[in-house]
Order: C-alpha cells, then sequence, then structure tokens
C-alpha cells in the first residue's frame, strides 16, 4: 500500500512555498507530483507594462538571491535589442558584482544543504563565511542582497580604488574557508554517508531533461554560458569550467564549492584587468522594433531573457526562464527509489528557487482558495 | 556549433534563416516541418532545450523554440494563426519540453496534442476556462 | 507516618520533580550554550530552557479533531511519570536509592523504555504523515541502541559479580575504582556512551524527529501545555540517561571532604553527569545526520561489538 506525504506549501525543509505530493510506500518514494504556482507575481506580463528603465528594476526582483544576474541578463537582452555598447570598465565591473553574487548564492545553497542533513553546525560556519561576501557586495554596490552594479547602458556604480585592498582581503579569507569546507564535505563521514550516491541524476538524464547550471555539471555535462555564449568580460577571462562526473549530491556541492574558487580567481583577474574609462554609454527611451536573447549564467544555471521591442518605451514581450524552472524536470529520477529521508537534500541539491519558477502568472485573490483546497487535502490525509 | 554550421543545419527546414551578432540564429519554420527540424537537431546532438517561448502577436501566435547549440543559440520560429492554435508536443524529442509546453499551454491558449501531463502548471485550480493570462486582449 | 512524608518529599522535590526537572532543564539549557558557542553565535542564556517551558505552559492546547484520544493526551503524563520513577531508583546523593526492588537494573532499563514506546504511541496516535513515519523510524531506532545499551550495562553487572541492584554496583566501584577504568569494561563504556545518544535522540541519530525531513516526528502535532509537559520529559531523561552512566560506569555518587568541608554525593554525581552531558553537546555538533537504515546497522555494528567484547572479556577472562 502506498501513501502520500504531503510537503508544503508549509515545510520547515522548504524555504518557499511550494507543495510535494510524494508518494511513498513505508520510506521508499514511489513517485513524485509537484505543485507550482504559490508565489506568482505576474512579472512577464508587468515587464511588458512598464518602461525599459522601471522593467529593469522589477527584473531584479523576480528572485532574491539573484538579482544581479537577473538585470544582467534584462540588461543584455535590451541592450541588443536597442543596439547599446556597453563600455569596457562596466563590463568588469558586472563580472565582479555577478561572482560576487555567485559565492554568496553557493555559500548560502551549501549552508542549507548541510542544515537539510542535519549539520547544523556547518550550516552556521558556511553562512557566517558568507558574511564576507555580503560586506563586499554593500560595500561596491550600496547593498548586502538588493544591490546590482549594472544598469541600462553600463554600471550603475564604479568601483572605487580605495575598496580595492578590502575587496582582495575578503577574497583572500573566503578562498581559505571555501578549501577548509572542501576538505569537510569530501572527508566527514557522516556527510559522505548521506550524500554519496543519493539523488543521482546520470548525464543522459541531465542532458535529456535538460538540466542547467550546476545541477548538470555535476552529472559531466559540460555547459556553462559563460564560456558558450560569453557576456560582460567574460571573453577576456581565464577560467575553468567545473564538472564532476558522479551526479550525486555530494558531487552537486563538490561543484559548487569548487565553483567559488573559480569565481575568486575570476574576480581577481577582473581587477587587475579593469580599464578606467566611462562606465555608462547613454540608453534610449524608445526602443525599435526588435527581437533578442540575453543569456547569462546565474549561480544555479543559464538564465534565459528574451525581449521583444515594439518601437516604444514598453517592451512587447518579454520572456523569461530562470534556471530553477528548467531543472524541475530532473527532480523526478533523483527522488524515485530513493528514500524519504533524502527527500529535503536531493530537492535541495538543484537549488531550487520558487519565487524564480513562479515568475509568470497574475496573482489573483483566487489563489487563497486553492491553498485552502490543499489544507483539505491535508485534512483528508490525516483521517 | 557555431552559427554558421547552424544556419547551414537549419535551412532545410525554415525559412528567412537570420544570423544576429556572433552567437544567435534566429529562423522561421511551419507547421509542416518543425517536428522534423527539432528532430534533425536532436540527431545532431544538440540536445538543450533552452526554453519554449510564446508571444502574442494579434493575429497569430507565435511560438519560439530556443535551442542551445553549443557556441550559439538557436531561436525557430513557429507561427500559428488564433483561429488553428493545435500543435504536436515535443515532449518524445527533448524530454525537458514537459514544463515549458504545459505553461503554452495555460498561458496563451495553445493545444499541445499527444503531452503526457497536460494540468495546470502555474494558475490556480478554479482559474476560469478560456482565460489565458499571457494573451493581449486580457487586461487588468 | 515519617516514612510516608520522606516518600512524598522524594518524589515531589528531591531527587523527583523539582530536582530533576531542574537539573534537566539547565542541562539542556547549557547543552545549547555550548552549541551556540560551537556554531559561532552567542547562544540563548542558559536559563532558556525554563522561560520556553514556562511559555509552554501559558499557551493555548490546541490538538487537531483526528489525534483527540486519550492516547494522545495521556502520552505526555506517562512518560513524564516514568522518568521521575527512574530518578527514585537511581543512587543519586549515596549509594541507597529512595526505592529498591530485587533487581533495579532491569527495572530502570524498562522504565527507560516507556518515554520511548509513548513517543511511537503518541506519533501513531496523531493521525498525521509526519508523525507516523517518525514514529516507525523510532521503532527501528530503539532496536538499534537498546541492545548495546543492554549488553553494555550487562557486562558492568558481570563485572560487580552479577549483582543487578544499583548500590552493589556503587559499593563495588567504590571500593575497586571506576567500572570505565578496567580495561575490560572500556568497550562498554564507548558502546553505551552512543548508545545514549541514539536514547536522547541526539544528533547523528536525531532520525525520528528529524526536522528537515518530518517536521518534528511523534511530537508534531502537540501544542501548548502537553508540549511543555513533553519537554520537561525530554530533558529529565537527559538527565536521567547520563546518570545511568555515571551510575554504572563512572561510580555514581561519591562523598567527599575538601578542607574539612563535607560535600554530598549529588555534587559530585550532577559534575560526572555534566561532563557526559557536554560530550554528548561536542558529538551533536560536529556530525550530520544519519538515515534510519545506515544508524540501524552502525548500532548493530560497532557499539553492539564493542559491548559484547567486553562482556566476553568480563565473563572469560
Amino acid at each position: 500500500m502506498t501513501f502520500i506525504i504531503p510537503i508544503g506549501p508549509q515545510h520547515p525543509a522548504l524555504e518557499e512555498p511550494t507543495h510535494f505530493r510524494i508518494e511513498v510506500k513505508g520510506e521508499e518514494i514511489v513517485g513524485v507530483d509537484l505543485r507550482l504556482g504559490y508565489v506568482h507575481r505576474g512579472i512577464e506580463k508587468a515587464l511588458t507594462e512598464r518602461p525599459y528603465a522601471h522593467g529593469f528594476y522589477l527584473s531584479q526582483r523576480v528572485c532574491g538571491i539573484c538579482n544581479a544576474t537577473h538585470s544582467l541578463a534584462f540588461t543584455r537582452a535590451v541592450e541588443s535589442v536597442a543596439g547599446v555598447e556597453c563600455p569596457d570598465r562596466a563590463r568588469y565591473i558586472r563580472v565582479i558584482d555577478a561572482e560576487l553574487e555567485r559565492i554568496h548564492s553557493h555559500l548560502l545553497w551549501a549552508g542549507i544543504a548541510a542544515h537539510e542533513i542535519g549539520f547544523t553546525t556547518l550550516f552556521m560556519l558556511l553562512w557566517r563565511d558568507r558574511e564576507h561576501a555580503l560586506d563586499m557586495r554593500e560595500l561596491l554596490f550600496g547593498n548586502r542582497i538588493y544591490a546590482t552594479g549594472t544598469y541600462l547602458g553600463g554600471a550603475r556604480v564604479d568601483i572605487e580604488q580605495k575598496h580595492i585592498p578590502q575587496l582582495t582581503r575578503a577574497l583572500a579569507e573566503l578562498e581559505k574557508s571555501t578549501k577548509h569546507y572542501i576538505d569537510v564535505c569530501t572527508s566527514d563521514r557522516t556527510i559522505i554517508a548521506r550524500c554519496t550516491g543519493v539523488g543521482v541524476l546520470t548525464k543522459k538524464d541531465a542532458r535529456e531533461l535538460c538540466a542547467v547550471g550546476p545541477t548538470a555539471r555535476a552529472s559531466g555535462v559540460d555547459f556553462d554560458i559563460r564560456r558558450d555564449d560569453p557576456y560582460a568580460a567574460y571573453d577576456e577571462i581565464l577560467f575553468d569550467v567545473v564538472t564532476e562526473r558522479d551526479g550525486d549530491v555530494l558531487a552537486k556541492v563538490v561543484v559548487r564549492l569548487r565553483e567559488i574558487l573559480e569565481s575568486i580567481e575570476i574576480i581577481r583577474q577582473a581587477i587587475d584587468a579593469m580599464p578606467k574609462g566611462p562606465i555608462r554609454a547613454k540608453f534610449p527611451e524608445n526602443v525599435p522594433e526588435n527581437e533578442a536573447v540575453g543569456r547569462v549564467e546565474a549561480p544555479r544555471g543559464e538564465l534565459m531573457y528574451y525581449v521583444r521591442s515594439n518601437g516604444t518605451n514598453k517592451p512587447e514581450r518579454v520572456r523569461i526562464r530562470t534556471p530553477s524552472y528548467a531543472n524541475w524536470p530532473s527532480v523526478r529520477p533523483m527522488l524515485v527509489g530513493g528514500t524519504i529521508a533524502e527527500i529535503p537534500i536531493v530537492v535541495a541539491s538543484i537549488d531550487p528557487c520558487f519565487s524564480c519558477t513562479d515568475r509568470v502568472t497574475i496573482v489573483d485573490a483566487k489563489t487563497g482558495k486553492s491553498r485552502i483546497e490543499t489544507k483539505e487535502e491535508l485534512r483528508r490525509l490525516r483521517k | 556549433m557555431n552559427v554558421n554550421e547552424v544556419a547551414r543545419l537549419i535551412k532545410r527546414y525554415a525559412d528567412e534563416v537570420k544570423i544576429v551578432g556572433t552567437r544567435q540564429v534566429f529562423a522561421a519554420t511551419d507547421k509542416e516541418r518543425y517536428i522534423e527540424a527539432l528532430a534533425a537537431l536532436r540527431d545532431n546532438d544538440l540536445k538543450h532545450l533552452t526554453t519554449i517561448t510564446g508571444v502574442d502577436r494579434g493575429d497569430t501566435i507565435e511560438i519560439i523554440y530556443h535551442i542551445h547549440c553549443g557556441e550559439s543559440l538557436l531561436n525557430l520560429k513557429l507561427a500559428l494563426p488564433k483561429t488553428d492554435l493545435e500543435i504536436e508536443t515535443v515532449t518524445d524529442i527533448f524530454p525537458g519540453a514537459i514544463l515549458y509546453e504545459r505553461d503554452l499551454m495555460e498561458m496563451l491558449g495553445v493545444q499541445v496534442r499527444g503531452h503526457p501531463d497536460p494540468r495546470r502548471l502555474f494558475l490556480p485550480d478554479d482559474w476560469p476556462k478560456g482565460v489565458y493570462p499571457l494573451r493581449k486582449e486580457v487586461k487588468k | 507516618m515519617i516514612e510516608t512524608l520522606g516518600y512524598i518529599f522524594a518524589y515531589f522535590v528531591f531527587p523527583g520533580i523539582l530536582f530533576a526537572s531542574a537539573v534537566g532543564l539547565l542541562f539542556m539549557g547549557i547543552d545549547r550554550k555550548i552549541t551556540g558557542h560551537m556554531q559561532h553565535r552567542i547562544g540563548p542564556p542558559i536559563w532558556q530552557e525554563f522561560l520556553d517551558v514556562g511559555k509552554l505552559f501559558c499557551k493555548e492546547d490546541v490538538t487537531p479533531a483526528a489525534a483527540n484520544s486519550f492516547v494522545f493526551n495521556f502520552v505526555p503524563l506517562l512518560s513524564f511519570g516514568a522518568l521521575i520513577a527512574v530518578v527514585l531508583f537511581l543512587p543519586i546523593n549515596s549509594a541507597q536509592p529512595v526505592l529498591t526492588s530485587v533487581a533495579d537494573l532491569i527495572v530502570i532499563i524498562y522504565l527507560l523504555n516507556i518515554p520511548a514506546v509513548c513517543m511511537m504511541l503518541a506519533g501513531y496516535a496523531s493521525g498525521c504523515p509526519f508523525g507516523t513515519t517518525g514514529s516507525s523510524r523510532y521503532v527501528v531506532q530503539l532496536f538499534g541502541y537498546e541492545l548495546a545499551f543492554i549488553i553494555a550495562a550487562l557486562a558492568v553487572v558481570a563485572k560487580a559479580g552479577w549483582s543487578l541492584s544499583l548500590s552493589s554496583i556503587v559499593t563495588y566501584q567504590a571500593q575497586n575504582g571506576w567500572m570505565a577504568f578496567q580495561v575490560a569494561l572500556i568497550p562498554a563504556a564507548i558502546a553505551i556512551l552512543i548508545a545514549a545518544q541514539g536514547k536522547l535522540l541526539r544528533v547523528p541519530f536525531d532520525i525520528p524527529e528529524a526536522e528537515s525531513e518530518i517536521v518534528h516526528g511523534p511530537l508534531t502535532e502537540y501544542s501548548g501545555p502537553k508540549l511543555a509537559i513533553l519537554r520537561i520529559a525530554y530533558d529529565i531523561e537527559l538527565f536521567v540517561a547520563t546518570a545511568v552512566i555515571v551510575v554504572l560506569f563512572f561510580g555514581g555518587p561519591v562523598p567527599h571532604t575538601i578542607g574539612g568541608v563535607y560535600i554530598p554525593g549529588v555534587v559530585g554525581f550532577l559534575i560526572k553527569c555534566f561532563g557526559i552531558v557536554v560530550l554528548s553537546t561536542l558529538i551533536r555538533n560536529i556530525a550530520a545526520r544519519l538515515r534510519i537504515d545506515q544508524a540501524l546497522k552502525f548500532f548493530w555494528t560497532f557499539p553492539t561489538l564493542l559491548a559484547a567484547i567486553s562482556l566476553f572479556l568480563v565473563m572469560v577472562v
């Protein structure tokens, strides 16, 4: 006999609301169903009702963690629609911005993963070191989370020379602690017991289900937009695309932690190579009719914005495809056959961002009703 | 695959092949050929469907398949008149398209034949039938 | 009459409800403080556990309709009562406990399992999938740690000349030194410390109430005063489990006279208990949670084997 364990919409293992219905036989998972839509805000539609300059700020609000990459992707698409060239110095500022974000996002994720397997101490320590990245964002761009260095046609703020020594120091700290955490995660026996061979996504599945980002790279898929479709200054910077072969949770942990080391190197190169000059080009108010796709490598994977303009100051259509959205189909093969104990860590292993996934629809007072239905479902289960 | 190779490959299945910049190809196909085109891409080891976009262009709905081709990105367009909004599923070619097609069905009202799981994705269960939020006629 | 009053005092004040609760809550508070420091946080003040329990007592008691049954409501008190009974059987101040029976140790092992059984009943009675899953995990875990626990205790019993009375085990240690320092019994001491970690549901064995997987396991549906009683019961269990280990392996209560001042046995006893609590806190902060199958495999191999080696050494050598 199977019975259904509801996970969410509110659940301690989930940072944001979503609803899984996990069909289990004893402890074994035999089926997974996913219900999205609890944080719908209708952003795609809202973007078409605002001028580009306002849409830029709205695009940051798609996601609370990767707002810099969202604004970067939006800017990239809009700039190619409008045919605006970004000045050289601004391209480097964008790289530093995006990589600082990657560092803090990956450390945040690693902390959550540690929490999901019950390793609270590691969780707290990872988040302590994440503070270095957040402090640097505050120093350079003015805010810890909702800050971006990007702006339409260039950079929003310049990086001042006097801040560089502090940045270098923070990077050294981060490098030291990240190396230590890689060591811990690959040697601690309880972590290995919980993470190896769990939630395996084979390379074949990863390619067929179009997984992106660290989720795909942990399964050996060599795919990184920073290299395949370079933007900002990534074509002038040397870096490796980190891949692992195993595709299990441990591989996903290691891929992300090693990417932090790559990011630190990228920032160092960007600081050294950053030319002097203006940081912003003029962006026209009305954009001629055109269309373009802007892709960037967000911390969670390939992020895509499609923008179609119509000659006015508002876009005709904006399509956002976030990395979490692309990774959802991969969760099923990772969960089925596992046990209940594996649900949190496996779901967390794709680093899901529900706000990102749920950005499309229009919020309606009626959404409240679907919530109540879910509660009734829960009650039925109890009887 | 770089843009020229992609353009050469897709030429047989599409018109108006247009190379934009060094990394992007736009092409327009039609209802007869798009399945063949996608299958041909898949057979050339281009297995990553970035997403499917639907755009309401007034009388037509334009569906864009964005396919990641290594060094470049192919945007394959398919225009459908609003009177005949039915397409075949591509989930047998790209299994990762499963959520994008559900999204397309509920947001723009495109009927996808043969989809394995044609339920709603984001919209609440009691969302009125026949109202598609990303259509132009839907106003606040 | 005096004797009855003595029992009432023992039950309610020392070493019963008042004393055991105070010690248990304090130990838990210290545990949380140490955890905070290990995690690079300031941590709550050490009396935080008193405040938490006090707050829970003041809260409304919400019981879901599906869970509202005699079992669900009665279980907290049963669990609490069983633990207080264990305290009365333990030699806490002197070698002589308040209550004795023919075979103290067996009674204690049985009584110590009552809270575990209560938790299982609570989980199954709560009518919630998290509780049910938690309970079934608890059953498995109980069979895991209990084997090691009993064999380790048996090794001590064998060493003390097959005496099941705790006071004679304490007396034996007063004459021959702590059991933990007898070469043959070192493996058993390690085994019982690991088993206690499982008994107290602490990381890496907090599987039945793994918060990120099944919310709070059997306790998910409890709230208000019932939850408060369960919390106190858990804190007393922390004290009692360490106390049993101290009695069996670390000499139990020994009164001292330092500089002409008489220090009753209970002081040394509590210090030893505290040492074990700190050790357990350290372990719980440097590990991740295991899966239930991994935990069972671990319990039945490593600690059980260690305990069995001790028993063998004691009986044969």
